[in-house]
């Protein structure tokens, strides 16, 4: 147990003290907004920071596996791995979370006495989806899964009083728990068929593809199939997207981002870690599935998108959509992880700046946000209306933006494992979703306008929109040097 | 596997789902639809309900229930750590307390924050407050 | 006793879970479905535990995890259905309407 295994360990460890401080500044002297401030703001970069050293000890060699059963003589059953994969997973949950926070401020600052719940579980959600990343152990993923679900349920129905929040609430909370179970009973299954609960070690799930012809595979193909379905629930890929745009428009606007864009980054980590990790000698079973899955997400979730007339609801079905994308990744297998992380270290942040635009515009606690109330709001809010376009463009895939670079990755990523068909369907419904990303730019800087009250964003909510166009444009011009860091990003 | 393997499970796919829609639309055509309110109601056994039951929720424990429950089952830890007590010696002992004083915080906020209050007061003020745009929308 | 009995008892177990879950009306009892699944789970884990002989007990360990976190689950839910009961004076899953599109 040296250092190297506190540091692996190092990122959960601070966002946990972080909600713990919190809660007993709660206790101890009452409700006071302005301390609680600093101390997410803190938690969320010292845990990027934690990110960045991770990082730069496993590219000096010295990453590995931690907490194993301990009297052993060999690494029995590993709970914790550090690797470039998770090491990457810390930098972008963490940077994601802090922006994601500063646009949750404006609801922060409304709920009251309740808006210590609201950081403590923000911030122990983000350790449990790191958890999600950063383990080879089944189990230590489904704790982190529900860690982060659970306080997820809470805060999508926060506002309690109001009828759409605690729908979306319940919503959530049926269908998040259900996939939750099938990815359980996966596991379950999986540990029948393979007798090891862990991907890496001895006596692993990878042992026993390397020492076993698997020539009867009915339990493991279960197994597999429900753990792709409960992660599929997850990152809302078609046909498993349904409570997406309920779940969005009714969560209050200033919560969202934080789950949207963490869902998406540990969810696809978690995918990355099982399945091209653990289960990458079959590939060929799972890949079929997999590309089916993405080809719906892209087609519904585009065509769907097409008829929102609901802001967040639009965004929902693009993220199925962007959930389509990113799964191509994965059809190539290790090849395909620094396309993933690319994809994951940019869209996240122009899914947290949107929706703090959206919080900004409709109010944190609005539970509905209609395209028409962006009318004009490049005169009512230049710099706001300019962002968004931003954030538009970014995630509609146009060029020199992070999204085009990122789309384009992924697509070589399909190519390569040869999904040739993939492809083509990715770029058709690439084209046609610029026509709603397009729409709502043209809202934004549409001519005539009613209502021309002045919008003046809070200074937190400003800072979360200029970080997030910041990475959009400046991944957008120079990839490169993104591409380079995410080369190394690979699972163990 | 290839993708023409998936084939069998495509056409069974889609004959589970031609089956189940024409018998769908079978039912829908042939059977005669006369929804009342008993046959809706989740226990249909043909009898109109008088009347609500009077307390279907007696909320006024729920929370302090709830939180025994969540506190009893997080005992099943400290079950992980006492059969291997011996070898995991100070440092599995810190651990456990370390985890102890953190569920001691959680239920200090708790009692803070009044959820151990059994005369409710603080509760009844939120009841019933609908945001007024989702009145709007429902009159629209 | 075979470990075919357990995995059977456990997969009828999930499998009238996951039908409660889709048939049910009222909001408390799709959740109490939704902890038979987990329950299923448990049966699963234990057996397969047995069955395999693992050294490490993993299976054991995952099911008290599961109890632990269905718990958990349970207390969430039960907090968001008294909400929606406060709200609108049912538990109906099917009232749930409002967000359409």
């Amino acid at each position: 147990m040296g250092n190297a295994s506190y540091l692996a360990v190092a990122f959960e460890g601070i966002l946990l003290i972080g909600a713990l401080v919190v809660l007993l500044v709660a206790v101890v002297a009452g409700r006071s907004r302005a301390v609680w401030a600093p101390i997410a703001g803190a938690s969320f970069l010292l845990a990027a920071l934690a990110g960045v050293l991770q990082w730069i000890e496993v590219e000096n060699g010295g990453g590995g596996m931690f907490f194993s059963a301990q009297n052993l003589q060999v690494i029995k059953s590993p709970m914790v791995v550090l690797d470039g994969f998770s090491a990457m997973a810390s930098i972008v949950l963490g940077l994601v979370g802090f922006t994601a926070m500063l646009g949750s401020w404006d609801l922060v600052a409304k709920v009251g006495k309740r808006s210590a719940e609201f950081v403590a579980l923000s911030l122990l959600a983000f350790a449990g989806l790191h958890m999600m990343a950063a383990t080879p152990n089944l189990v230590v993923i489904f704790i982190g899964l529900e860690t982060a679900s659970i306080s997820f349920y809470v805060l999508a129905g926060f506002i309690r009083a109001d009828v759409k929040s605690d729908e979306s609430a319940l919503k959530y909370f049926l269908l998040g728990s259900l996939a939750s179970a099938l990815f359980l009973y996966g596991i379950a299954l999986t540990f029948a068929a393979t007798g090891s609960l862990t991907i890496y070690g001895v006596n692993s799930i990878r042992d026993f593809f390397s020492e076993t012809v698997v020539s009867d595979p009915g339990i493991l193909l279960v197994g597999m199939a429900l753990m792709l379905v409960g992660l599929m629930f997850k990152i809302s890929a078609a046909p498993f997207h349904q409570w997406a745009p309920d779940v969005y428009q009714g969560a209050p606007s200033g919560a969202v981002g934080l789950m949207a864009a963490g869902v998406k980054i540990a969810g696809f980590a978690a995918l990355g870690r099982i399945f091209v990790g653990g289960f990458i000698s079959q590939i060929d079973t799972w890949g079929p599935i997999v590309a089916v899955i993405a080809a719906l997400s892209m087609v519904i979730g585009t065509t769907m998108a097409l008829v929102q007339t609901d802001m967040k609801r639009l965004v929902a079905y693009s993220g199925v959509a962007h959930s389509g994308y990113l799964l191509l990744t994965l059809l190539a297998g290790v090849e395909g992880m620094s396309a993933m992380w690319f994809y994951l270290a940019t869209y996240p942040f122009m899914i947290v700046g949107t929706f703090a635009i959206i919080s900004t515009v409709s109010g944190p606690t609005s539970t509905s946000s209609p395209i028409e109330a962006m009318r004009g709001l490049s005169r009512r809010s230049p710099e706001m209306g300019w962002l968004l376009a931003i954030f538009m463009f970014g995630m509609s895939g146009m060029p020199f933006f992070a999204g085009f670079v990122g789309k384009i990755l992924a697509f070589i990523a399909a190519g390569d494992a040869g999904y040739i068909w993939l492809v083509v369907v990715a770029t058709l419904t690439t084209v046609i979703g610029f026509a709603f990303y397009l729409r709502v730019v043209a809202t934004v800087f549409s001519g005539e306008d009613d209502d021309t009250t002045m919008i003046d964003p809070t200074l937190s909510s400003r800072f979360a929109v200029v970080i997030g166009a910041t990475v959009t444009v400046v991944f957008g011009i120079v990839p490169w040097i993104l591409i380079d860091v995410v080369r190394d990003a690979l699972p163990l | 596997m290839e993708l023409v393997d998936y084939l069998p499970i495509a056409l069974l796919t889609l004959l589970g789902i031609a089956f189940a829609g024409v018998s769908l639309v079978l039912a829908r055509v042939l059977a005669p639809s006369n929804p009342t309110p008993e046959k809706l109601a989740p226990y249909e056994c043909g009898i109109v309900p008088l009347q609500e039951p009077v307390q279907r929720f007696p909320v006024k424990f729920y929370l302090v229930a709830m939180l025994f429950v969540i506190f009893d089952v997080e005992i099943i830890f400290l079950f992980l750590w006492a059969v291997r007590m011996d070898q995991f010696g100070w440092a599995g002992i810190a651990t456990v307390v370390a985890f102890m004083l953190m569920l001691i915080e959680t239920l200090a906020y708790a009692w803070k924050r009044g959820a151990l209050d059994w005369n409710v007061s603080h509760r009844t003020r939120t009841r019933r407050v609908v945001a007024p745009e989702a009145t709007i929308e429902k009159a629209a | 006793m075979t470990i075919i009995q357990f995995v059977l008892l456990g997969t009828a177990l999930f499998s009238m879970g996951l039908y409660g879950v889709i048939t049910r009306k009222n909001a408390v009892l799709v959740l109490a479905s939704v902890e038979l699944m987990l329950a299923a789970v448990n049966i699963n884990l234990v057996s397969f535990d047995a069955y395999l002989a693992d050294q490490l007990h993993a299976g054991q360990m995952l099911a008290l995890f599961v109890i632990a976190l269905a718990a958990a689950e349970v207390g969430i839910g039960i907090a968001i259905v008294l909400m929606i009961y406060r709200n609108r004076q049912t538990a109906d899953v099917d009232a749930l309407s409002e967000m359409k599109g």
